[in-house]
């Protein structure tokens, strides 16, 4: 039981997935820096490596400033919501071993259900904040969601389906030989891409895009709620991140010494190196690209992605019926 | 903007939009440099109308100039504009040039043909850069303006300062380019050259920025000669209008010089020919160099100029500005009138808009190369009745001792 509350609380749960957050958001500026020939966060911790953490404590620090207008009570209680949906997701995702911390037989729809929670929480705290500006990204929000979230889930379906379980254990116990990445290529292309378009990464970055609609649904929060707002940005693509390890590259499994203890930490190291590779991947991507506009992302989605991941869920379907 | 301003419009029966978003873009916005409001009516993401109010950084430069002397005034006008700041005295110096019966010598046209060549590399990579920037490409936007401070620190080289270059004087120049620059900066202006290539083959094959740019704003020749455009938006559509070509000025008849034009007219065209600029203007810098001639670079001219009246135009970075200058024979200007690309473009990048969407906005009103600080003038408009008017320089004196004098009679 009390094993069961630490990794929950401390690893591979709450903390952790706050510390990597925080890390991921290091990495991200650091390989944009220097992409673009900059140098980026420097100053505080070696490399700057402090720089989000800092980042995320002053605007804790900070005035909150609340709108008059709008729905001030979702206006509150939604951003400790939306921090909950990736937190609470992370714990279905297998990192010291087959087993997350928590886990059932049906998860894989369950984590599909707080995916678009999320997206479902940024709508109504754009709409409960009633400015021009987020009414215009919450419109944004709709049309981007509908886009890319039923090829997101088509290939969460996909793997699943390969696999022959709904739970992330089962999907990840599959895998141990060859990773569904190698069947089933184009699911993993359109679950990046897809993903990119719920953490809203460049190009994507529509609903936030600064120099149309300031800083689009988040215009009208300070303070804490935009520190913690901006934290599960980062927590969000840790968790996506970690989904797309379990679900297309074989999750933490990989070689392990016969040791128990050993074994975990082999497996959480395999776990971080596949994530940092999808990382680097979707930052690499992020730098290199402009904002599309929300016509041509609804293009993008329903006219290449979509098709190509039934035809993967087709080509999948036809492979485990030989 | 308040709802009852947009029900007060409406209920005037001028603007009939209940359903439509109101959508504030500026007097501050993150996509605007310089405070300008646009109002666009949104219906969705499609913009319906957009009505602009300009003059939030009207700062009465022109009503300055007459305060100070004729040398003075090359500095005031140098701050017309923080970008294209050497063509705007270059501009201001050529219509008092042209009340005075001296000739200018040979070697400081050709300086001014270099340095505003320059600054025009400078404004172009500037503009790209910050294109990136506004349609999401930051990565564009920090390589370009890495590349710009090549150019920067060649005219600090120059002229002694970056921006504003204080080198022009009346009937000259103040510093000579010695003849060991010339090497430095042929080279440093080859690898912009390169780069400027470089740049083109990004915006043609990014597919991202092209699906931002191409086919947006498409503007025709007709709608552009219509609405007055100048400078490289006019080039866009096809027609191949510069004063430098058109009505030498500087060195400019001596110099051969590449108009470059493109004939697709959106924003991606404004791009592939700001950049194609750049190389042209590298070819006349670099001929500018080589065939400089000798001499003195300024003449000692008194204070006073004749009496007279002079309008002169110049092809800055952003199109054609325009200066008339007056004079009664003192040592200060009577009147000086400004014109400015920016004035002479916003009606056009307004009546782009309209029919595109929001995310169109930023892309298209920068694709004029804005420059509100240059533009803001007075001018009115009665929404209710739909009258313009501007008003002359002697109600505006009677306006302004009104409201900061109002027990003083007129």
């Amino acid at each position: 039981m009390l094993s069961e509350v630490v990794e929950a609380l401390v690893f591979p749960g709450f903390l952790f997935t706050l510390g990597l957050g925080f890390l991921f958001e290091w990495i991200e500026r650091k390989i944009g820096a220097h992409m673009q020939g900059r140098i980026g966060p420097l100053v505080t911790g070696p490399h700057g490596i402090l720089q989000p953490i800092a980042d995320f404590l002053k605007l804790l620090y900070k005035e909150e400033i609340v709108p008059t207008f709008g729905d001030v009570t979702i206006y509150k209680i939604g951003p400790v919501l939306y921090f909950l949906a990736p937190i609470l997701g992370m714990l279905f995702v297998p990192v010291m071993g087959t087993r997350a911390v928590a886990t059932f037989d049906l998860d894989v729809l369950f984590v599909i259900f707080l995916l678009a929670f999320s997206a479902l929480m940024v709508v109504i705290l754009s709409f409960a904040s009633e400015s021009s500006y987020t009414i215009v990204a919450s419109g944004r929000l709709v049309l981007q969601y509908v886009s890319y979230e039923i090829p997101l889930v088509i290939a969460v379906i996909t793997a699943a389906v390969f696999s022959g379980a709904l739970s992330l254990a089962g999907v990840v116990q599959t895998q141990s030989n060859v990773w569904n990445v190698v069947y089933m290529p184009f699911s993993f292309i359109v679950y990046i891409v897809a993903l990119m378009a719920e953490l809203e990464k460049p190009p994507f970055d529509i609903p936030s895009a600064k120099t149309e609609i300031v800083a689009g649904w988040l215009t009208e929060f300070s303070g804490r709620s935009l520190a913690f707002l901006k934290l599960t940005k980062e927590v969000s693509l840790i968790f996506g991140g970690g989904l797309a390890v379990a679900l297309f590259l074989g999750g933490p499994l990989g070689p392990v010494p016969a040791d128990p203890l050993l074994a975990s930490v082999a497996y959480t190291v395999y776990f971080l190196a596949k994530l940092l590779a999808v990382g680097l991947l979707i930052f690499i991507l992020r730098t290199a690209m402009a904002r599309l506009m929300i016509a041509q992302v609804a293009d993008l989605f329903w006219k290449i992605l979509t098709p190509l991941a039934l035809a993967q869920l087709a080509f999948v379907i036809l492979l485990r019926g030989v | 903007m308040t709802d009852n301003e947009t029900k007060a419009e409406a209920g005037a029966g001028l603007i009939q939009y209940s359903t439509e978003n109101v959508v504030p873009f500026g007097p501050v916005h993150p996509a605007l440099k310089e405070p300008e409001y646009f109002k666009l009516y949104l219906r969705g993401e499609k913009i319906v109308d957009v009505i602009p109010r300009i003059g939030y950084v009207h700062r009465g430069l022109e009503k300055a100039a007459e305060q100070r002397r004729w040398s003075q005034n090359t500095y005031l006008f140098e701050r017309t504009c923080g970008i294209c700041s050497f063509i705007h005295s270059l501009c201001y110096v050529q219509a008092v040039e042209g009340l005075t019966p001296y000739e200018v010598p040979r070697r400081a046209l050709y300086i001014r043909l270099i340095v505003a060549e320059l600054e025009r590399i400078h404004s172009h990579l500037l503009w790209v850069g910050l294109l990136g920037h506004w349609a999401g490409f930051d990565t564009l936007f920090m390589w370009v303006w890495r590349d710009r401070e090549i150019v920067l620190d060649l005219v600090e080289a120059i002229a002694g300062n970056r921006v504003h270059k204080s080198l022009v004087t009346i009937t000259g120049v103040k510093k000579d380019i010695p003849e060991g620059m010339k090497s430095r900066i042929v080279e440093r202006i080859k690898y912009l050259a390169d780069r400027a290539r470089f740049y083109k083959h990004i915006v043609d094959t990014e597919s991202t920025l092209l699906a931002r740019t191409r086919k947006v704003g498409n503007l025709k020749a007709e709608t552009a000669q219509r609405l007055c455009a100048v400078g490289p938006l006019i080039r866009s559509t096809g027609i191949p209008r510069d004063v430098r070509a058109d009505d030498p000025y500087a060195a400019y008849g001596e110099v051969p010089l590449d108009v470059v034009t493109r004939s697709e007219g959106d924003v991606h065209s404004l791009l592939q020919l700001r950049l194609d600029e750049i190389v042209a203007s590298v070819k006349a810098i670099d001929y500018a160099l080589e065939h400089m001639p000798g001499g003195p670079i300024r003449l000692k001219i008194p204070p006073a100029i004749p009496a007279g009246e002079y309008a002169t135009h110049c092809e800055a970075p952003r199109g054609e500005i325009f200066y008339f200058a007056r004079s009664s024979g003192g040592v200060s200007p009577d009147r000086v009138k400004v014109r400015t690309p920016t004035m002479a473009n916003l009606p056009t990048a307004i009546e782009l808009l309209k029919g595109l969407t929001m995310a169109d906005v930023p892309v298209v009103l920068t694709a004029i190369d804005p420059c509100f600080g240059c533009m803001d003038r007075m001018s009115f408009v009665n929404l209710d009745s739909q009258k313009q008017w501007t008003w002359s320089g002697e109600e505006l004196r009677q306006y302004g001792i009104r409201k900061y004098f109002p027990e003083r009679k007129i």
